[in-house]
């Protein structure tokens, strides 16, 4: 690597700012983790509660809240959805309009599961992230998604 | 154009660029934790990743703005500034496009700071840009003290 090189410099400047960066997170008293933590499955569900929710939920959870008649919003592509969904969820389209379709349907405090495909995407919990920012107040994301829910052969519709 | 990239015209934009990252960086450095919630309200980076952006980036941009304003490594710092306002254009503009409507997280990473992403926000980085390439074209080094020359 020539340092005297404009681009000698610009990964020299970024590799100094990653050895800076991680060594000062060591020894600062307000570090914060490498990664930022996912969310985790909640062992109970408290929905009397005031408070913001932003939490994980399980399939026999995502079940019970399908049975109390809770909306559920589906993150995945249109395609997918279009392929096979949780019976009455509701399609994500641009952010404005879905918000719109929710508030339409319910208020910002009343209990909403997001869900998408499997454990591993993360389209739901980026919409939970979202719909937080956007001032919905209970969300519960079901990580298990479509998979989960279609293995358990639970009420689905093809759109 | 780029023969009135010299003299006091770069100077000043080294001033400007320098001080302006310097000033942004500092309140991310001390609160790293609020930082990394401004940068995972993006939604650009996968989960986890914010918090390691949130480690490096305010580093990057302290000394950066240190480099132009000394006078030393001007090229890599200016690189590593157009690098950093290109990538905040796209992180604001996907933003926008998709309706989030966020905290920009650009100087004050406080909650409720009221410095929301929008065409303002945009046209700020645009301007960094153009001063960024005034400092990268330019015709002379003055001040310069690492290296002398490339």
């Amino acid at each position: 690597m020539n340092i005297r090189s404009p681009i000698g410099q610009t990964v020299f400047l970024l590799f100094l700012s990653c050895i800076i960066g991680f060594s000062s997170n060591l020894f600062t008293s307000n570090s914060i983790p490498w990664i930022a933590p996912e969310l985790t499955l909640v062992e109970a569900i408290d929905t009397t509660t005031d408070e913001a929710v932003l939490v994980a939920i399980s399939l026999e959870q995502a079940k019970t809240f399908f049975d109390d008649g809770v909306l559920f919003v589906d993150a995945r592509d249109e395609g997918y959805y279009e392929s096979g969904h949780i019976q009455g969820a509701m399609r994500k389209s641009f952010l404005p309009k879905l918000i719109f379709n929710i508030e339409d349907r319910q208020g910002k405090d009343v209990p909403l599961v997001v869900y998408c495909g499997d454990p591993g995407c993360g389209d739901s919990e980026q919409l939970a992230y979202d719909l937080k920012d956007s001032g919905f107040t209970k969300l519960y994301v079901f990580k298990g998604g479509w998979v989960e829910w279609s293995g358990a052969a639970y009420p689905s519709q093809v759109d | 154009m780029r023969r009135y990239f010299k003299g006091p015209v770069v100077l000043v934009a080294r001033l400007i660029l320098g001080g302006v990252f310097i000033y942004a960086s500092l309140g991310k450095i001390s609160d790293p934790a609020a930082f990394a919630t401004a940068v995972g309200n993006y939604h650009v980076l996968p989960f986890g990743l914010e918090n390691l952006m949130a480690m490096v980036l305010p580093w990057l941009e302290l000394i950066a703005g240190v480099c132009l304003i000394v006078g030393i490594m001007v090229d890599g710092a200016t690189i590593m500034i157009i690098i950093m306002n290109i990538i905040f254009v796209i992180a604001i503009t996907q933003a926008l496009a998709r309706g989030i409507s966020i905290e920009c997280g650009c100087f004050s990473v406080a909650p409720e700071s009221g410095d929301n992403i929008g065409l303002q926000t945009i046209l700020r980085d645009f301007g960094y840009l153009v001063l960024a390439f005034i400092v990268f074209y330019r015709q002379e080094k003055q001040l310069e003290f690492f290296p002398k020359s490339v």
